[in-house]
Parts: structure tokens; C-alpha cells; sequence
């Protein structure tokens, strides 16, 4: 059984449907990407997994437990298992970068102090920050330093499934890259599994696993970048175009 | 006594002579977050010798954060934990070991936040109020000289905006000033008639009322009120909107940002407050006029024939004369604060409470100010 189930997930809008059944499975230690066009519901999607909104039908198990059915304290003890990188990171922002990282520590591990600086200083290594960030408040960092420092809180708690939303968007091409090979890393050598949604495609090409396609409210194209990228599905052909462009025509055929 | 006198460390690790002669760390047992504080006070009851080598085979799992500890312990004891030898160790946990221990330097500590002593945050609170004083006093500048502007030109006047502003400071502002300043009336003749009772003086609370009211109370009441809902208003407006980049985008279209969202709100409100004090003036009279007959036995009529002899016009017209006064500075507050907020979100609710806090003070101040100039003008 997979760490991420979803099945047959349907939402709507009001009158508009954002999902008609989407159905995907994710197994231990993978790096899996979803893309899909603006208004694709991706996000929606995301906030139903890490159960923010609930799916108008269909299942959503993470870690095995199902995260609109199950127990509440269930769920409570599967979201500490999990981590969460926001699109802007969503850093407390009355909280230096040491504080919001320690914060989830604080609330959920009865550790002495001295031990939650030096964990402090732990992700903030794991995430490629600066110590002498640690003290900064959010407002006082670049944009990609502010992912860096959402990345070293959603690894606070050692988390077995990293959920990142649009973890490269904002980012110049070489911190873009520098946090994919880092990512990669939690991934081969950690065994965390991690699901990203992002329109990144050097992302794609460079660091995942599996892609999964979302357009028209469902999976349009599901597997290892190299294969989705010559699925005959309009949007997934246009998507790739400009990549395969650049390559100097290597469409594979 | 046991042979083993800490077996609660012993679960965790263990120094011992391998038979080569070398001390090795063995470590036991699966290595997890939740257990962390135990496994880092056995690593610290140990004494790390140098040129230890860590013996892995009975390590069921570790994670990051006890790897961590691990490598903490061994900076502690003098080594660098990239050079020490992992004997033993099962694939997996090896890589998150091996991984763990390239990490950071050695023994660089984490910063402390400098924090300021009592004198310190006395004095960076003086210099800050000095430069918010002293940029208000900027900003003063730039509203005058947009408002001189339109007077040359007063086609640049925003109608629309500055319709809607007063829509929102002074109509939807009525019904919150009426019930106050009504409640207010009703208050000032009870606490007076308790007192002109004594001395048979009941009519003489007509008197009080009239002018208390008209000239300072409803002033200052009207005031205090718009200045925490329009004040704060303003504020938070222009502050999501400077954090949404909005007034930047406002400048680049080769638009004054003054014109287009400073004078429309300064005008309505200097607009509106006359009409509320106004509002207000009326409502604390009819307040006390409610409450006179059951209380102070002053009929209606004699009530409204005592106000029209005690009550001289000048007073209603140096309470409404206060209030523009009174509106241009909560405007300018407003909207100065919530123009220069800081570009993250708490920094707006930050801004908001101040410029309700200044306007307050503001309104005190100049209230206090006007009762001076009043009195030596013999008015």
C-alpha cells in the first residue's frame, strides 16, 4: 500500500468542477510531481491531502489513515508525521526563523532548550541556511531564503511525507536547483517521500520520480517524466513543447 | 548493586575496548525523535575518548535528529564526526549517519538574539516616536501641498473615491455615534441631576448638558469613535494594499498616490465629522431630555424652552468648528501609517493599533490645545 492514497476524489465549486475523480497511489521514498495548467485544482488537491479542505467525494490516506474519516487524534498524529512547505512559506512572521523552526518542537516534544538549539541548528544545515539567519524575522529575508527556512520547519519533526507547493516559483534558476539536488537528497537518503506541485520543468527533467498530469479534473498522464512527456494529450504536448523545442527537435520520433 | 550502575544509558550506547585495544561507541536500539532527550543524556554521560570509532550493528533505525545529537556529542569530545569511522553500520542507517555528519561546522554555536536592556528600549523608543513625528510632519507637507493642488486644479478631485469614502466614514458611522452619544446624554444628566437635586437646582441640568455637550462631549466622543473606525480603516486599507504592491502600481501609472487615495479619504472625513459631531450633538440632548422627566421631573417642553435660553449658539459651533480639525489629523494618521507599513502582514496590524493610539492622543491633544486658544479669545 501506498504512503499517499488518493482515490477517486471528486470537488466542485459551486457549478464548476474542479475534479472528477482522481485516483493515484504513492509508494515509500519517492519524489512524485504534479502539474497541470492554472485552475487545474493542483492546489485544492494538495489541501485536501494534508486535510485543510475536504474532498466533496472520495478518499484521501496518508500514512494509512484516511484524513476525512478517521479519528481526529489520528489524524492530529498523522500531521505530525507529515511535513508542509506553503507556496510563500507561510513563516509565522512575529517569530524570528530560529523561533518558527523550533516552534513545532516546542509544541510537540518535551525537549530541554539547549537540545532545541542545537535541532535549530540541524535544519537550518539540512536546509542550506545560514546560521546567521537564524535570528533574522521572515520580513528580513530574500524570497528564497524564506523557502529555505518553510523547509527547515517542515523538517522539524522528522517528517516520513514532505508535502511541497510550488517550492521553485520566485527562485532565480540556481537556488531553483540548489533546492531540487536538496530535496533529492531528503529523498535518496533519508527515504522521506515527497510530493511537489509545481510547474517547474527543469524540477521535472532534473529531480522527480514520477509525474502526474492534472487537467480537466482528472490524471491525464501518470509515470516517469521521460514517458509523460510523449503522452498524446493536448495540454501535456504543449506543456513539454517548449522543453523538446530547446532540445533541438529530440520529440523522440 | 548492579554490575551496571546507569542501565537506563546502557539502552541507547555503550564505550567499550574492541580487541585490537581501540574504545568504540557501540550504539543500540532504534534512534527516534520522541526519545530524544534520553538517548542525548546517555551520549553525555559517556566520556568520548578520541580516535573512537562507532560501532553500528545493533542500531535498529535512526533518524536525522538523533544522528544529529550523535554528531553533537562527538564535536563535544574534540572530533569531527565526518572523519570518525562507522563500523558496521546497516546501509540505510549509514547514509543517514554518514549524511548527518557532513552537516555544519564544528562547534559553531547558534546566535542569541541580542536583546536590549531597559535604558536601550528606552532610548530606540524615543528615536523611533522622533522619526514617526517627524515623518508625519513630512507627510503633513505632501497632503497640504496636494490639497493646494486641487484647489488650482480641482478637476483632479476623485469624486467617485471620495464618495465612497464617505460613505463608509460618515453614513455607515451614524447609527454607532447615535447610540453612543444618545447613552452619553443619558449619563452626563444622571450624574448632574444627582448633584443639582441636592441643592433644588434641577433645571440648571439643562444648562450643563447643553453646553457640556455641544462644545466638548460630543466632540471628543464622535472623534474617538471615527478615529478607531475610519482611523484604523485607513490604515489597514492602504496598508494591504502597499504589501499587495498595489500603491507602487499606482505610481508607475504616473498617478500621485497622494490624489488618488490621501485627499479623497481626508476630505470625506473632514467632511463627514462636522456632520457626525452634528449628529452626535443632537442625540446626547435628546438623551438627557429622555431621562429628565422620570428623573428630574423637567418636562419636555420646559427642557427644550431651558435649553433655548442657556444654550448659546457659540458653543454648538466651537464643537462643530473642532471637529475638520479633529477629522484632517485622524485622516492624516491613518493614512500616513498605513502608506509606510512595513512589507509583511503583522506589521499591519502593528500600524493599525498605533494610528488608532496616535489619533486618540491627537485628538486629546488638540482638544486641549483648542480649549486654551478658546479661552484666551474669550470665546
Amino acid at each position: 500500500m501506498g504512503v499517499i492514497e488518493v482515490d477517486n476524489v471528486s470537488t466542485r465549486f459551486g457549478e464548476q468542477r474542479v475534479h472528477a475523480g482522481v485516483s493515484f497511489s504513492i509508494s515509500a521514498g519517492t519524489l512524485v510531481a504534479l502539474i497541470g495548467g492554472s485552475g487545474s485544482g493542483k492546489s485544492v488537491l494538495l489541501r485536501e491531502m494534508i486535510g485543510l479542505r475536504r474532498p466533496d467525494q472520495g478518499t484521501v490516506r496518508v500514512l494509512g489513515t484516511d484524513m476525512w474519516a478517521d479519528a481526529e487524534d489520528e489524524v492530529d498524529a498523522v500531521r505530525r508525521r507529515i511535513g508542509v512547505l506553503f507556496q510563500d512559506g507561510a513563516l509565522w512572521s512575529s517569530l524570528t526563523v530560529a523561533q518558527n523552526v523550533a516552534a513545532p518542537m516546542r509544541e510537540h516534544e518535551q525537549l530541554p532548550p539547549r537540545l532545541v538549539r542545537a535541532q535549530v541548528r540541524l535544519r537550518l544545515a539540512q536546509a542550506g541556511l545560514p546560521l546567521s539567519a537564524a535570528n533574522k524575522l521572515p520580513s528580513e529575508l530574500s524570497g528564497g531564503m524564506r523557502k529555505r527556512a518553510a523547509l527547515a520547519r517542515a523538517l522539524a519533526l522528522e517528517p516520513q511525507v514532505l508535502f511541497l507547493d510550488e517550492p521553485t516559483s520566485g527562485l532565480d534558476p540556481i537556488t531553483a536547483r540548489a533546492f531540487d539536488s536538496m530535496v533529492r537528497g531528503l529523498v535518496d537518503d533519508l527515504g522521506i517521500t515527497v510530493f511537489v506541485v509545481t510547474h517547474d520543468l527543469d524540477t521535472l527533467l532534473g529531480a522527480v520520480d514520477r509525474v502526474i498530469v492534472l487537467a480537466q479534473g482528472r490524471v491525464r498522464a501518470d509515470g516517469p517524466v521521460r514517458e509523460v512527456m510523449h503522452v498524446d494529450d493536448p495540454w501535456v504536448r504543449a506543456y513539454f513543447a517548449v522543453r523538446t523545442m530547446l532540445e533541438g527537435g529530440d520529440d523522440g520520433g | 548493586m548492579p554490575a551496571n550502575p546507569q542501565p537506563a544509558h546502557a539502552r541507547w550506547c555503550a564505550l567499550e575496548t574492541d580487541p585490537s585495544g581501540r574504545a568504540r561507541l557501540t550504539l543500540r536500539g532504534a534512534w527516534h525523535l520522541p526519545d530524544l532527550a534520553a538517548i542525548e543524556r546517555a551520549l553525555r554521560a559517556q566520556a568520548i575518548p578520541p580516535r573512537v570509532i562507532l560501532a553500528g550493528a545493533d542500531l535498529e533505525s535512526i533518524d536525522t535528529s538523533a544522528a544529529w545529537a550523535l554528531a553533537e556529542a562527538l564535536r563535544a569530545a574534540g572530533l569531527t564526526p565526518a572523519k570518525v569511522e562507522l563500523h558496521d553500520f546497516e546501509p540505510v542507517t549509514q547514509r543517514v549517519v554518514e549524511r548527518v555528519f557532513r552537516l555544519g561546522d564544528a562547534g559553531e554555536a547558534l546566535p542569541r538574539r541580542k536583546r536590549l536592556g531597559g535604558l536601550g528600549q528606552f532610548g530606540l523608543s524615543a528615536v523611533e516616536i522622533g522619526r514617526m513625528c517627524a515623518g508625519h510632519v513630512t507627510f503633513l507637507g505632501e497632503t497640504t501641498q496636494a490639497l493646494a493642488q486641487l484647489v488650482r486644479n480641482p478637476m483632479r478631485l476623485r469624486l467617485k473615491e471620495l464618495t465612497v469614502q464617505f460613505e463608509q466614514c460618515g453614513l455607515n458611522a451614524i447609527p454607532v455615534v447615535a447610540l453612543v452619544t444618545f447613552l452619553i446624554g443619558i449619563v452626563i444628566a444622571y450624574l448632574l441631576g444627582l448633584q443639582a437635586e441636592k441643592y433644588g437646582a434641577n433645571l440648571f441640568v439643562v444648562d450643563g448638558v447643553g453646553i457640556g455637550t455641544t462644545r466638548e462631549f460630543a466632540p471628543i466622543i464622535v472623534a474617538v469613535i471615527v478615529a478607531g473606525r475610519s482611523g484604523a480603516a485607513f490604515t489597514a486599507q492602504l496598508g494591504a494594499m502597499r504589501l499587495g504592491e498595489e500603491i507602487d502600481a499606482i505610481s508607475t501609472l504616473g498617478l500621485s498616490p497622494q490624489h488618488v487615495l490621501v485627499v479623497p479619504r481626508v476630505l470625506a472625513l473632514m467632511v463627514a465629522l462636522p456632520l457626525l459631531v452634528f449628529i452626535g450633538d443632537a442625540m446626547s440632548i435628546l438623551g438627557a431630555l429622555w431621562i429628565a422627566e422620570p428623573m428630574l421631573d423637567i418636562t419636555p417642553a420646559t427642557f427644550l424652552s431651558r435649553l433655548r435660553e442657556a444654550l448659546a449658539v457659540k458653543h454648538v459651533v466651537v464643537g462643530l468648528a473642532k471637529a475638520p480639525v479633529f477629522a484632517f489629523f485622524i485622516a492624516l494618521i491613518g493614512a500616513r501609517m498605513g502608506m509606510t507599513v512595513g512589507r509583511d502582514t503583522r506589521a499591519v496590524g502593528l500600524a493599525t493599533t498605533s494610528t488608532v493610539v496616535q489619533s486618540i492622543v491627537a485628538v486629546i491633544l488638540l482638544d486641549a490645545a483648542f480649549a486654551v486658544i478658546f479661552q484666551r479669545l474669550g470665546i
